[in-house]
């Protein structure tokens, strides 16, 4: 899988994965620095507010249901922010059209439906990238 | 009195002694659960990584999938779970590089084994795990748990069946939702019946058909939602004359899904005071959801309805009609169901 393109001198992208569910937290981890991007992952969303809120990421990927905070909250928190541009991905099983308007509609670029192929998520993420770029 | 007291003295015993047996069971399940969960974890550290590499698409060469197949005894059992439940997660390559694991050690094997266990526990998993692998060759195995005893194995093949996604099973899955004493749940039914792709729409033409009023209503919903326009004729037939409100419901918001010009005719032909509120309603839905401007004179009298939701919905499909459709509402603008869809209208643009 191809790295994301840049300067390979320059320091790599930097992601936020939250996600309460070990396996997908560890496989999207494993994913994206495979690819090349600098992974912070956390497992519920005050964690990933807090990691968001110390050092902003280029781009996030959140788990819509999650205890404590919510992705949606995380996402409303974002868009509140100073970082509010920041590209967020919304990973869920909530998979009814009003779930995916809901995230739309709180400022979510994209929304992908779990159960999901990494390489779709890699390729989702990247072209996020680039077109925040 | 002194035997009234020692009663009480006894029961207090008998009760406290109850107590603290049922704190010592819950401790010592829990305990149990404890020290299996750290068996397991323990079991299935080594494995984790291959676990991760293969699940996330990045076992190119397959090395990991290979490491992963060498797993014997109970670690083999616990990967295979751990595997079982990523299957949930993931789908393409990595889920059928995963399903090859399963494969290699025997676990869909197993599964076609189980699925005559006499535990219901472990039919129920059974039948799961054969359409989280998409064992396309066990759908007549899961056609016949679509009768089993418990409503889970019935629920978890119809499940199954429709990860699999074989229309061939549309037909049996239909069926089971009017299987006298072991009825298939519609919500289940119709949820497998989506994952089944375009092949399935004669079935639920013939479904409409059914003696079985929830098979109806679940036929005619799924006709609505994949947009199988061929079975217009049948949807018509079903608002017409059904004897169940709720189909007849259900295939007023079909028509308005699926619909063309010449059904605003009969949507408009239901909206008549003497037919139940809720058919009405519903075909009042429908229309807006049809947009044919055709049906703008007859929701513009229905603005006047003694129904103030059936009023508040003719402006709502009103309003979703272009300018031709907000005309219609002059001289209602104070009226509050006029009022009340332009807020609703503006509320739901705004979180658009």
């Amino acid at each position: 899988m191809s790295a994301p393109a840049g300067d390979p001198d320059a320091s790599p992208v930097r992601v936020l994965v939250a996600d309460d569910d070990a396996d997908i937290r560890d496989l999207v981890e494993f994913k994206l620095t495979q690819a090349g991007y600098a992974v912070e992952a956390v497992p519920d969303g005050i964690s990933a507010w807090e990691a968001f809120a110390a050092n902003p990421p280029q781009l996030a990927v959140l788990d819509v249901m999650m205890p404590g905070l919510s992705g949606i909250d995380v996402l409303r928190k974002i868009r509140e922010s100073e970082f509010s541009t920041v590209p967020v991905l919304l990973l869920s099983a909530k998979s009814r059209d009003s779930d995916v308007d809901t995230g739309f509609a709180v400022g979510a670029d994209d929304y992908v439906i779990k159960p999901f192929s990494p390489r779709e998520l890699l390729h989702r993420v990247n072209g996020m990238l680039a077109r925040a770029r | 009195m002194i035997i009234g007291a020692a009663l009480l003295v006894g029961a207090t015993v008998v009760i406290l002694g109850a107590c603290v047996l049922l704190i010592l069971a819950v401790v010592a399940v829990r305990v149990r659960r404890h020290s299996r969960t750290q068996r397991d974890e323990m079991l299935l550290s080594p494995l984790r990584p291959p676990l991760i590499t293969v699940a996330s698409g990045e076992d190119d060469d397959g090395a990991a999938a290979e490491q992963l197949t060498w797993a014997t005894g109970v670690s083999r059992t616990v990967l295979d779970r751990n595997i079982v439940e990523m299957l949930t997660k993931i789908r393409g390559v990595p889920a059928e590089q995963l399903v090859h694991v399963l494969e290699v050690h025997g676990a869909v094997d197993a599964a076609v084994a189980q699925m005559s266990s006499r535990s219901t526990v472990k039919r129920a998993r059974a039948a799961q795990l054969l359409g989280l692998a998409r064992a396309g060759h066990t759908v007549p195995l899961l056609v016949e748990a679509l009768g089993d005893e418990a409503v889970e194995v019935r629920n978890s093949a119809a499940y199954a069946l429709g990860l699999i996604g074989d229309p061939a099973a549309a037909g049996p899955v239909l069926a089971a939702i009017g299987a006298p004493e072991r009825g298939l749940p519609a919500a289940t039914a119709a949820e497998a019946l989506q994952s089944m792709g375009v092949g399935i729409s004669d079935v639920l033409r013939d479904g409409m058909a059914d003696p079985n009023a929830r098979t109806r209503m679940v036929a005619a919903h799924l006709s609505g939602e994949r947009s199988f326009t061929r079975g217009l004729p049948e949807l018509r037939g079903l608002l017409d004359a059904d004897p169940d409100l709720t189909v007849r419901e259900t295939s007023a918001s079909a028509i308005g899904r699926l619909g063309r010009s010449e059904d605003v005719g009969i949507l408009v032909r239901h909206t008549v005071p003497s037919e139940p509120l809720a058919l009405r309603r519903a075909c009042v839905i429908a229309l807006g959801d049809l947009g044919e401007a055709e049906a703008i004179p007859a929701l513009a009298v229905l603005l006047d309805d003694s129904d103030p939701r059936l009023a508040e919905l003719a402006a709502t499909a009103l309003l979703s009609m272009g300018p031709d459709g907000r005309d219609a509402l002059a001289g209602h603008e104070n009226d509050p169901a006029v009022r009340s869809a332009r807020l609703m209208a503006s509320l739901q643009t705004a979180s658009a």
